[in-house]
């Protein structure tokens, strides 16, 4: 759908991929005029706004130009990666100049916005382009042959790619080849394309088909296939595109047909090679797959022709199309509907009117109406295939209980034929365990509840404690287990009634001394001392009767008597009271009674101003209501102490609450922790919860675990000790309880969060996951009140099979389809077994082995029946140390000291991430939540193989056993040997449009033989740039595959040890399973010189592609092996050579080739066939010559045997298979000059059946 | 190719959906795996597929390159077509439902640039809201909200319905990502435009875990970036972009774990978890 429009007649340029945002140049295009024959010209700059709905675009900047532009192109050069404007534009005017631009000062509307002008171009410069790996080389076109590369750090002084090509002609385009930077190729409007080797400085292949019809108008490289290009034709004769191949340049690989006429302009997607744009003069804008030909999108356009068309190189779906009419056009091809679009044009009309009543009639103007077009519905259909770009390719996905889904999709290599690659659907389950400490904690907690062990438990929690408050806080708890808990609480506050007895009778004086802070001492004391005053007062009693006077005197004295006498104890206190005698009144009115000691202990205690009068009142009063509520809050121990001592049961706990409460809420920070301690010698779980929880960030796991095991623990003693029921939680406390419950499920301990999660509640969220976490354990809630939502439906799906019968997956033909659901295994899987066991997938898990002979492991058979009780057998925090796994996971320190034999580059990174060696593993008998190590990382477990080669007890050996034959004969080459040539069973053709290799990133195909070697399979047969997969069009070919690829089943990698690449560059033999066939089908040749020639085969099920793709991506200098690629392409002998004689053991060479282009030669008809036949066999006279020099590497020359020997047994197929591979595995450069000959031979030995 | 796998609210079923049309359910408990269903009905590749909440039956919604959403739905142990919406003109990439809470929302992105809500309205019908041009040249990803205003879990007094803000988050090829809000009278409003990201948004994934005073959502890019966006104010208005990593390319997928600490990353030839770093503050 249209996203913008510029009404501009002019050729464009997007900015730089790195750019952001998105620019668009546009430059007055020559050679064409508008309506008004203005021929002023100007360079703008847009920028594209995708936030802004309108057609319309934001221009930028705007620079009156004295040229109009044959071309415009936009380069990165010198742009940092923070992608500010920068770059330079590139334009091609109309007499022979270049003139560069400086896009950054356009914008900012500089006046002097041109780097450079060069006119040393003849004619109008039609073809501009830039060298992707170098920016500052720029490649120009223009009239007489002229092809200049500029330099854009020296712009003065152009190079030539080499001679003109003759006669001279327009050169229309040119591009730089896409994967190896010296490689430019042109074309002419005459037909033909050119390419140049810079590296040679000449022409290397002309590209014609000797139509005389192409009228090049477009000219663009694969972007990921060096040897491939399209060439797009003008001609109204021949509108086609063709796609060549330069391994095959006689003809072309395909003709897309798709235009009425002739064609103006090309683009091909850098974002998806099976995108390719073309614009003709049928106005049509096509989007076609030039793999396949099919058209898979056509542009809605107007009748215009468009003669330019751009992809936007930062935007994969945009792309911009200037057409006749003058109008410059932005597309997504993703499809849309634009009645939104013409929605908002409408409502900004309106507004634009500001909707309020403009016309003063006192109404708001009503909404614009614009007629609905509906038979115009605009919806814009998206391309017909998903873009490569859209396709997700990998993803990961938490879900409850700490288990991540996991997905990749591994390409394989196919031989099957191109379209049909075969790729691994893994999805991977795997528990992720990021808290070991919490819990191991939670563990042991959960141990000392099943035990009862509490107070050891305490006792370890105190003598583990960091901080003086929490060794209290445990010291308290602790104490609520044992006996005398009161006594044993006073201790901790630091009082000991004995110590205190003895004290206060030993001295007194310093009773008297002691300060308000000292008062439970001093209570104490007092306590002491009026013990004694009893004692003393018993004593005395019964000797005072013998003297003694009534006095009735006026004065105090005998006003007391007087009262005494009459028995009016009332007046006779009040009289003492008022002497300030307060003994004797004390004494008097305990003569007096209850009623008037009472009395008279209030006046007395209103009279008394002593610092302890009021913990005294208390204590007489036993209003310690009174002592919680006023207390000093820092005087909060002895008020807890007081409260100890003497509160009765039924109002210890509303005290200590009482107390705790106040702390809380009166008392500074510090205080306020403390009141943890009154709550718990309260026992007050859901206010200590409420305490903890103001003081503590609960948010962490661990501080959560702090929290928990503290109310767990106190739970139970109030449980034990005062009998209370426990069963009510309250609102917090389910919170805290179900948070905690909800962390253990996330690091996969579901049983255990069962366990936490308290029983008998109906707090809604606590029943809803218990039913969670009963249900993902794989039990029906039982024994449970069911939830209380609204659940519409809750039974399980009835009928299917138990846990026991994994036999169920489907497979056979679809098999490749089924995303192969790999449970990562548990540790449980195999700890019975011994750790030889292969940790990688459960066998239960591959499809092609479960057909009942795989009973669940034991483990999981227990797990079926797991219930919170079973929480006690949870392993203890060793096991979990184990059976975790961290985060990161790291590649083990055991690896690099594996004498892997390999010894080129990138052999170190093929395995960047091993599990985990496996723990020893009979200790965890019941974890089957708990995830073992080797199953849980991501990246390791793709490569179900390599869990084997990890595994440190599989040896080689006895994971491989060689075949009995081929022992001794495989030596291995060591390090930096030629590589094997283990790719040489893929069959010719059919790799050839590999989508796997095609949307391969560009370097890899540029990578040395060392990434090959590991890997030959996954590349497929390639080896340098100018060896993508081989052409699709070999006929015959389609029963090869069989030959070679016995049908491996897809759990291969899994199953067959020999998926493991390591093992195999470890042992350099052949895989059991596959030599059988290939073998039986393949001679092998004798080895000549030692040299390897492996008859390795990397198994179907090899697991795809290897981690270490990723790293060539990184390091692979694009271009980088180039050294000599090109340079035997045209190296025919031309000087007559005095030739040496063959050597004998190679003559059977020229012998079985001459011999069969001679029974080609007379079986021929058609002189064509002849011609080429011809050809080849002069050409071979090249291999014939580097068999006399004897230049031909063993390899080379020991696969060119074998191909003799399937000659001789007319096996041509095979001969085929053997030439692939020796092309695969060779240099390129070794063998260009001959291998393609042979293959023609080989081909028409086949065809004509001689 | 498989494009997406999602287990269900138990953890016991799984859900994958490929380029072969397929989707898929799978039966994972105790380490095996049943294919249960295979669910045919789209006409193009699946993107991506969402479990409903169960208290609402086993539901699943799926969406396409074909341009439908197709929510399946099992009736007595037998999967099986629900529902199809075709509303949209391009590739559905994106479904998402919401809390439970809300009722059966399913919020849908699409390479048309719409989002489009979903709402069951009882009786097998389904109502549609769209927001159109969300993001211009599509849509790539949805993720809902918890349900929970962000720290109301304590204060809310139980028993009592509160009244719930709906929002989502959504990211596009616009390099946006976009927060939308129900208003009042039940349209959707953009509330926010969070802008750091200089190319795509591959994935938005809303911070799953309540009761924290903070809204956390992540996102991530083509551009390689992966950022952590908190708002810390109760309006939901000042939200604050955290580079967590920069990768060289692109980074398609973010999930947070249930509960919230850990972030999963999700890169080709490569997925990798990122911790988040935890705040203590452990007292003396």
């Amino acid at each position: 759908m249209k996203l913008k429009e510029v009404d501009r007649t002019a050729m464009q340029a997007w900015s730089p991929a790195q750019n952001h945002p998105i620019y668009l140049a546009t430059g007055t295009s020559a050679q064409q005029l508008d309506a008004t024959f203005s021929t002023n010209a100007s360079l703008e700059i847009f920028e594209l706004d995708l936030s802004d709905p309108s057609l319309d675009m934001k221009s930028c900047a705007t620079f009156s130009s004295s040229h109009r532009y044959h071309k415009l192109i936009w380069g990165p050069y010198k742009m940092d990666s923070k992608g500010d404007v920068s770059g330079v534009l590139i334009a091609g005017g109309e007499n022979g100049n270049i003139i560069l631009y400086d896009p950054s000062k356009i914008i900012a509307g500089d006046k002097e916005v041109v780097i450079a002008q060069n006119d040393k171009h003849t004619g109008p410069v039609r073809a501009l382009d830039v060298n992707i790996f170098q920016t500052n080389l720029v490649a120009s076109g223009a009239n007489e042959s002229e092809i200049y590369i500029w330099d854009l750090n020296n712009f003065a002084t152009p190079m030539t790619p080499g001679a003109k090509t003759q006669p001279p002609e327009d050169i229309s385009c040119i591009a730089w080849n896409r994967q190896v930077q010296h490689i430019l190729a042109s074309a002419s409007p005459s037909g033909r394309a050119t390419v140049w080797d810079l590296r040679k400085n000449e022409p290397i292949i002309k590209v014609s088909d000797h139509s005389n019809r192409m009228h090049c108008s477009g000219l663009a490289w694969h972007p990921d296939i060096a040897t491939q290009m399209v060439l797009a034709s003008e001609d109204d004769r021949l509108p086609v595109i063709q796609m060549w191949d330069l391994r095959f340049a006689s003809s072309p690989l395909r003709v897309l047909e798709n235009h009425a006429r002739g064609i103006l302009a090309i683009a091909w997607s850098m974002a998806d090679p099976e995108l390719l744009l073309s614009c003709g003069k049928d106005a049509k804008i096509l989007c076609s797959n030039p793999n396949t030909g099919e058209v898979l999108y056509e542009l809605p356009t107007n009748t215009q022709w468009c003669f330019d068309i751009q992809w936007c190189p930062r935007n994969p779906a945009v792309l911009s199309a200037a057409s006749f009419d003058g109008r410059i056009s932005v597309y997504s091809i993703m499809g849309g509907s634009t009645d939104g679009l013409r929605q908002k044009q409408v409502d900004k009309l309106s507004s634009s009117f500001g909707n309020l009543d403009p016309f003063g009639t006192g109404q708001p103007l009503p909404p614009l109406q614009i007629p609905q077009q509906t038979a115009q519905h605009s919806i814009v259909l998206p391309l017909k295939k998903p873009p490569k770009w859209i396709r997700r390719p990998v993803g990961a996905s938490f879900s409850f209980g700490g288990k991540l889904v996991t997905f990749e999709n591994v390409r394989m290599p196919s031989h099957q034929g191109a379209e049909q690659q075969q790729q691994q659907h893994h999805v991977f389950i795997s528990q992720v365990v990021t808290e070991k400490e919490f819990l191991s904690r939670s563990d042991q907690l959960q141990q000392a509840v099943q035990s009862q062990g509490f107070i050891n438990y305490c006792q370890k929690k105190i003598d583990a404690s960091q901080t003086e408050f929490e060794k209290n806080v445990w010291s308290f708890l602790k104490v609520n287990f044992e006996d005398d808990s009161r006594g044993k609480y006073l201790e901790l506050l630091g009082y000991r009634k004995e110590d205190l007895g003895k004290k206060a009778l030993k001295d007194s004086d310093q009773v008297a001394q002691s300060d308000g802070e000292e008062s439970p001492a001093a209570e104490e004391q007092l306590l002491g001392e009026h013990i004694k005053e009893e004692k003393e007062e018993s004593e005395f009693l019964p000797s005072s009767g013998g003297t003694f006077n009534i006095s009735v005197s006026g004065d105090i004295d005998g006003l007391i008597t007087q009262a005494l006498l009459t028995g009016n104890f009332e007046s006779a206190v009040d009289l003492c009271l008022h002497d300030n005698r307060m003994a004797d009144a004390i004494i008097l009115a305990i003569a007096g009674g209850q009623e008037l000691l009472a009395r008279t202990q209030k006046k007395y205690f209103a009279k008394s101003q002593s610092k302890i009068t009021r913990l005294i009142t208390a204590v007489v009063m036993k209003n310690w209501k009174e002592i919680v509520e006023s207390c000093d809050l820092k005087n909060w121990r002895e008020a807890l102490a007081a409260v100890l001592t003497y509160a009765k049961p039924d109002e210890f706990s509303a005290l200590c609450d009482l107390l705790g409460t106040r702390l809380e809420n009166e008392g500074d920070s510090p205080l306020q922790t403390q009141a943890c301690l009154c709550y718990i010698c309260a026992g007050n779980v859901e206010k200590l919860v409420a305490c903890w929880t103001k003081a503590q960030d609960g948010s962490h796991p661990l501080s959560l675990q702090d929290l928990i095991e503290k109310v767990v623990i106190l739970r139970k003693a109030v449980q034990l000790t005062q009998a209370m029921d426990t069963s009510t939680v309250g609102v917090l406390l389910a919170a805290k309880m179900s948070q905690y419950a909800n962390l253990l499920a996330a690091q996969g301990s579901i049983a255990a969060a069962l366990a936490f999660l308290p029983d008998n509640t109906n707090q809604p969220n606590i029943v809803q996951l218990r039913d969670r976490l009963c249900r993902a354990q794989g039990e029906p809630v039982a024994g449970h009140e069911s939830p209380k939502i609204p659940y519409e439906k809750q039974q399980l799906p009835k009928g299917r099979p138990g846990p026991v019968g994994h036999h169920q997956m489907p497979r056979v033909q679809t098999q490749q389809y089924y995303p192969h659901v790999r449970i990562a295994p548990t540790v449980t899987t195999w700890s019975n077994k011994t750790p030889t066991a292969l940790p990688s997938h459960p066998p239960a898990a591959s499809p092609s082995d479960t057909q009942g002979e795989n009973p669940p492991p034991p483990g999981f058979i227990m797990h079926g029946n797991v219930n919170p009780n079973a929480a006690g057998q949870l392993p203890t925090s060793p096991g979990h140390m184990h059976t975790q796994v961290p985060p990161y996971p790291q590649p083990q320190p055991y690896q690099p000291a594996q004498p892997y034999p390999f010894g080129t580059g990138g052999s170190a990174m093929y395995r960047p991430q091993q599990p985990v060696a496996p723990p020893t593993s009979n200790a965890y008998p019941n974890t089957p939540y708990i995830s073992s190590a080797s199953s849980y990382s991501g990246q390791s477990q793709l490569y179900a193989a390599q869990h084997q080669a990890s595994s440190p007890t599989s040896s080689p050996a006895t994971s491989f056993p060689p075949p009995p034959s081929s022992g001794a004969s495989f030596q291995h080459g060591g390090p930096g040997a030629p590589p094997s040539s283990s790719a040489y069973a893929l069959p010719p053709g059919t790799t050839g449009t590999l989508p796997a290799a095609s949307e391969l990133p560009a370097s890899q195909r540029t990578e040395n033989h060392s990434v090959q070697d590991q890997a030959p399979m996954l590349e497929g047969p390639q080896n340098g740039w100018n060896d993508p997969p081989a052409l699709n069009r070999v006929p015959k070919k389609k029963k090869m595959p069989e030959n070679f690829m016995p049908p491996v089943p897809i759990t291969s990698p899994i199953m067959n040890p020999l998926g493991d690449p390591q093992s195999q560059m470890l042992q350099q033999q052949p895989s059991p399973p596959i030599p059988l066939s290939s073998q039986s089908s393949f001679p092998q040749p004798h080895l000549s010189g030692g040299q390897p020639f492996h008859g390795i085969q990397q198994p179907l099920g090899q697991t795809g592609m290897p981690p270490s793709f990723s790293k060539p991506n990184i390091e692979g200098a694009p271009g980088a092996p180039i050294g000599n690629t090109f340079q035997h392409v045209q190296s025919l002998p031309t000087k007559k050579i005095t030739k040496k004689p063959i050597p004998d053991e190679h003559l059977i060479l020229k012998t079985t080739f001459e011999d069969l282009i001679q029974r080609c030669l007379s079986s021929a008809t058609d002189p064509q066939t002849k011609r080429k036949l011809d050809d080849a066999s002069k050409r071979l006279e090249f291999l014939y010559d580097k068999l006399r020099e004897q230049t031909l590497s063993p390899t080379i020359t020991s696969g060119l045997h074998s191909i003799a020997r399937s000659i001789e047994t007319r096996n041509y197929s095979e001969g085929l298979t053997m030439h692939t591979h020796i092309v695969s595995t060779s240099n390129f450069s070794e063998t260009s000059a001959f291998m393609p000959v042979l293959k023609v031979v080989l081909t028409q030995a086949n065809k004509l059946g001689v | 190719m498989n494009h997406d796998a999602q287990m269900d609210y138990y953890g016991t079923h799984l859900a994958t959906c490929s380029s072969d049309r397929s989707v898929k359910i799978f039966d994972v408990r105790n380490g095996g795996q049943i294919l249960i269903a295979d669910l045919r009905g789209h006409e193009g590749p699946v993107w991506q597929v969402a479990w409903a909440h169960t208290m609402y039956g086993n539901i699943l919604g799926s969406c396409s390159y074909d341009r439908k959403v197709i929510i399946w739905r099992e009736e007595n142990g037998t999967w099986e077509k629900s529902h199809e919406h075709v509303r949209h003109d391009s590739s559905v990439n994106s479904v998402c439902w919401a809390p439970h809470d809300y009722g059966l929302i399913l919020a849908c992105g699409s390479s048309d640039g719409a989002i489009s809500l979903l709402m069951y309205t009882g009786e097998g019908q389904w109502e549609v809201k769209k927001i159109n041009n969300a993001h211009t040249i599509g849509c790539n990803a949805v993720s809902w909200a918890p349900a929970v205003v962000p720290g109301s879990l304590i204060d809310q007094p139980s028993g009592q319905k509160p009244n719930y803000i709906k929002r989502f988050a959504s990211g596009g090829c616009d390099n946006l990502i976009k927060l939308w809000k129900e208003e009042e009278d039940g349209q959707w409003k953009e509330e926010q435009k969070l802008e750091a990201h200089s190319d795509w948004v591959r994935d938005v994934a809303w911070d799953p875990s309540i009761g924290l005073p903070t809204s956390t959502i992540a996102s991530c890019s083509q551009d390689g970036h992966v950022f952590i966006w908190t708002c810390d104010d109760a309006s939901g208005n000042t939200w604050s972009p955290k580079l967590l990593h920069k990768f060289s390319d692109v980074v398609w997928h973010v999930s947070w774990s249930i509960t919230a600490n850990i972030l999963a990353v999700s890169r080709l030839f490569s997925q990798e978890e990122l911790q988040m770093q935890p705040q203590i503050d452990h007292l003396p």
